[in-house]
C-alpha cells in the first residue's frame, strides 16, 4: 500500500492550531491510500479530501429516502452492499412509484478510479454524477433543490454539514462533495486475486485459478484490462439490441452514429455477486455471459474489431469456460462487502 | 550593470508611452477606483421583440414560432481595455443564465477596474475546466441552474440553451412541439463557444461611472445563421445530435449584437 495525502494532515495540522470557537470534536482527514496494483486516482481528492465527519455524512445521505421523492428510495435501495452494491435480483432498477429504468445497477467500488460514469459516461466527474438518480423521475424522482430544503429543515442533518465542512452550509456543494467523500473511500482491493497479484504470503492460486487467468488475459483483457478490469471505453462487445429497449448506449450522450450500442467496459471486480449481467441485465449466471463470447456474438457496424478476427466473438471450450468462472470468483472481495464502514446498519 | 540597461530603458519606454496616452485627450476625465459594468440582454426575433407564447413573424423557411421558453448560460466575461489588454472577471463568478420566463436579462459585473473598454467578450454554456472542478467549482450555479430549468436530468450537465415551444409551417399546419436543449455531449462533444463583440462606442468605467452595455438578440439565428440553417419541419426535437447541436451551438454565437451603450448618466 502506498501512503498518499500525507500533506493533508500536515495543512490540517497546522491549520488546527488556531482554535475555532465552537470547536466540538477534530474532524479529521481519512487516509485514503492506493492499492500498489491500482493506477493512480482519477478523483481530484485534493479538492475534496474525505474527512471523518464528510464520509459520514455522505454515508447517511447514500443511505436516507429523504432523497427521493416519495421518501423511501434511497441511493443504498438500488446499491445493496451485500451484492457489490447492485440492485440484487433486478434486472432493471425500480424507483419511485415502482417506475422501471430500463438499465441494470452497476456496481460502484472503485470510483476514484474511474473517468466515466454509467453505462453510457453519461457524466465524468463523480461529484455530479448524483444529480442524475435524484432527479431522474424513473429513479428518485426529485430535485435538487426540494432535496436541500428537506436537508436544511433537519436538525441532525445542519449539525453533521456544520461539523463537516468549514462554511458549515447545506448546499448542493457540500452535499455533493460529502457524497462523493463517501463513494471515494468505497475501494474494493482485498480480494484473492489482489493478494496474489500483489504477491501476498501465504496467498495461492490453485491450478484451475491459473488457468483462467491465462485464458483471460489472453482474451478478455484488451477491454477489460488493468487491476480494474476496465480500459474504461465504450465498445459494442456484440449483443443483439434488445428491440423493446432500443438502448443504444454511448450514442445516447454523443448523439453519434458510430457510438451505437457501445457501452462502458464494465469493471469485473466483485463480478459473481452482481448477476444479472449487462447494461441490460439480460444474462443470469456467469457461465451463460461466457457461452455468449464464445457463440453468441452478432455482427453490426459498430462491434469491436477485437470481438470480429476471423470469426465472431471469443472461442472458448468448456474447460476454458470452467477456467475462467474459477478466476471470475478470485475477483470477489468479502472484505469489502462486509466493511463496516458502508454498511447500512 | 550593463545587463540592467536595456529592460531599464523599455521599461521607461513604456511608462513615457503610456504618460503620453494620457495626456493625448485634453478633455478626458481621470478614471480612478472601479466601476460596475452591466450588460443587458434584450430578446427578440427577427428584429421584433421577443414576447413569450405569441407567434413571430414567419422565418425564412416559413416556419413561425411561437416560443414558450428561451434560457441560456452566457458566462467567462472578459473585458479588452482601449489600450489591448485583457480584463477578466473572476471566473467562479462569471456564470449567468438569462431567462425569458423570469425576466432574468441582466448581467452585473461589479468591481471593473477604472478605464475605457472597446471590447467584451463572453462564453455561451459552461466550459470544461468549471465542468471538471466538480462539486466545488460550480457551488450555487447548479442550484441556480437547476431552477431555471438548464440542467439535464438523463446526464449530469449544463443545457446551454433551453428552447421551447410549437411552430407552424407550410407542411406542419396543426401547431407542433419543438425543444432544442444545446449543452455539451458529456466528454465527447464540447459545445461551449466564445463570443468577442466590439463596442460601437468605447465604455468608461471609474469610482463615479458605471456603465451598461445593451444587447440585441435575435433568436431567430439559432436556426438560420451564416452557416447553418435548420427546419423545425424536419427535425423538432433537438437534443444531443451529433450534426445538428454543435450547429446551433455555432448559430447561437451570432444571435448577439450591441444596440448601444451607456456611460454613467451620459447616453451615447
Ligand atoms: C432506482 C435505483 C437507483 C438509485 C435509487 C440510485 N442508483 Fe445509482 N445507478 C443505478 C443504475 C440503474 C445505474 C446505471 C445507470 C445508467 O447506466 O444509465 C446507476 C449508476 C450509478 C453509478 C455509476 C457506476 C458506474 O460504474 O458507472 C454511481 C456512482 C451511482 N449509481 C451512485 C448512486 C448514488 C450516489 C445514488 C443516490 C444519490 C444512486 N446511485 C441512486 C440505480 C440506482
Ligand atoms: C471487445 C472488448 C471486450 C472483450 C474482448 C471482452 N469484453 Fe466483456 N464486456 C465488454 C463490454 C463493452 C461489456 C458491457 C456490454 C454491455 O453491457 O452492453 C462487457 C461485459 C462483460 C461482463 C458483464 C459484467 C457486468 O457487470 O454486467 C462480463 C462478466 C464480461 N464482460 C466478461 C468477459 C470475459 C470473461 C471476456 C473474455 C472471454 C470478455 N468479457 C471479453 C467488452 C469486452
Amino acid at each position: 500500500m502506498r501512503l498518499f495525502y500525507l500533506v493533508y494532515i500536515a495543512i490540517v495540522l497546522v491549520s488546527c492550531s488556531a482554535p475555532k470557537e465552537d470547536y466540538v470534536e477534530n474532524n479529521e482527514l481519512l487516509e485514503f491510500s492506493v492499492p500498489s496494483n491500482f493506477p493512480e486516482p482519477v478523483y481530484p481528492i485534493d479538492a475534496n479530501p474525505p474527512t471523518k465527519f464528510g464520509f459520514e455524512l455522505g454515508k447517511k445521505l447514500f443511505y436516507d429516502g429523504k432523497l427521493s421523492s416519495n421518501g423511501f428510495i434511497s441511493c443504498g435501495f438500488c446499491h445493496e452492499q451485500r451484492t457489490a452494491f447492485t440492485h440484487h435480483g433486478h434486472q432493471f432498477s425500480h424507483g419511485v412509484d415502482d417506475k422501471e429504468g430500463t438499465r441494470n445497477t452497476p456496481p460502484i467500488q472503485n470510483a476514484a478510479f474511474m473517468p466515466e460514469f454509467t453505462w453510457d459516461g453519461a457524466t465524468s466527474h463523480l461529484d455530479l454524477f448524483p444529480i442524475i438518480p435524484i432527479t431522474n423521475e424513473v429513479e428518485m424522482g426529485e430535485t435538487m433543490g426540494n432535496v436541500l430544503l428537506k436537508l436544511n429543515a433537519d436538525e441532525e442533518y445542519n449539525g453533521m454539514f456544520a461539523a463537516a465542512f468549514d462554511d458549515g452550509e447545506i448546499n448542493a456543494e457540500n452535499f455533493l462533495k460529502a457524497l462523493s467523500q463517501f463513494m471515494v473511500m468505497m475501494v474494493s482491493a482485498e480480494s484473492k486475486y489482489d493478494k496474489y497479484s500483489r504477491e501476498e504470503e501465504g496467498v495461492e492460486f490453485t491450478a484451475l485459478e491459473k488457468k483462467g487467468l491465462a485464458i483471460f488475459a489472453q482474451k478478455c483483457a484488451s477491454c477489460h484490462s488493468s487491476d480494474l478490469f476496465t480500459d474504461h471505453s465504450f465498445r459494442n462487445n456484440g449483443l443483439p439490441p434488445n428491440p423493446k429497449l432500443n438502448d443504444i448506449g454511448r450514442a445516447e450522450v454523443s448523439g453519434a452514429e458510430q457510438d451505437k450500442y457501445k457501452f462502458k467496459v464494465p469493471s469485473l471486480r466483485n463480478v459473481a455477486l452482481t448477476a444479472p449481467y449487462m447494461h441490460d441485465g439480460r444474462f443470469g449466471t456467469l457461465m451463460n455471459v461466457l457461452n455468449f463470447y464464445d457463440s453468441g456474438v452478432v455482427n453490426s457496424e459498430t462491434l469491436d474489431p477485437i470481438l470480429n478476427n476471423d470469426e465472431l466473438g471469443v472461442k472458448l471450450e468448456n474447460d476454458e469456460k470452467e477456467a475462467l468462472i474459477a478466476f471470475l470468483n478470485t475477483l470477489t472481495d468479502e472484505n469489502y462487502i462486509n466493511d463496516a464502514r458502508f454498511a447500512e446498519y | 550593470m550593463k545587463k540592467y540597461i536595456v529592460p531599464v530603458l523599455v521599461l521607461l519606454s513604456l511608462v513615457s508611452v503610456s504618460c503620453s496616452s494620457d495626456d493625448d485627450g485634453m478633455s478626458e476625465e481621470k478614471l480612478e477606483g472601479t466601476g460596475e459594468v452591466s450588460l443587458t440582454f434584450d430578446n427578440g426575433f427577427g428584429g421584433n421583440d421577443l414576447v413569450l407564447n405569441t407567434a413571430n413573424t414567419a422565418n425564412a423557411n416559413g416556419e413561425v414560432l411561437t416560443i414558450s421558453r428561451f434560457n441560456y448560460i452566457v458566462s467567462n466575461f472578459r473585458l479588452v481595455t482601449k489600450d489591448g489588454e485583457e480584463f477578466t472577471f473572476a471566473k467562479d463568478n462569471s456564470y449567468f443564465i438569462i431567462n425569458q420566463e423570469a425576466g432574468e436579462e441582466t448581467v452585473e459585473l461589479p468591481e471593473i477596474p477604472a478605464g475605457e473598454y472597446t471590447t467584451v467578450k463572453f462564453g455561451i454554456g459552461v466550459d470544461q475546466e468549471k465542468f471538471q472542478q466538480g462539486a466545488e467549482g460550480q457551488g450555487d450555479f447548479l442550484a441556480q441552474a437547476e431552477a431555471n430549468n438548464m440542467m439535464w436530468s438523463w446526464q449530469a450537465g449544463y443545457k446551454f440553451l433551453n428552447f421551447e415551444g410549437t411552430f407552424t409551417s407550410e407542411t406542419v399546419t396543426e401547431a407542433e412541439n419543438f425543444k432544442v436543449h444545446m449543452g455539451s455531449h458529456g466528454s465527447s462533444l464540447d459545445n461551449y463557444k466564445e463570443v468577442s463583440i466590439e463596442l460601437p462606442t468605447n465604455i468608461k468605467v471609474s469610482n463615479e461611472m458605471d456603465s451598461n452595455i445593451h444587447l440585441k438578440i435575435d433568436a431567430s439565428k439559432i436556426l438560420i445563421s451564416s452557416t447553418s440553417n435548420i427546419k423545425f419541419s424536419e427535425q423538432a426535437v433537438i437534443m444531443v445530435d451529433e450534426v445538428k447541436s454543435p450547429q446551433i451551438a455555432v448559430n447561437v454565437t451570432e444571435m448577439f449584437t450591441v444596440d448601444h451603450v451607456h456611460n454613467g448618466s451620459g447616453h451615447n
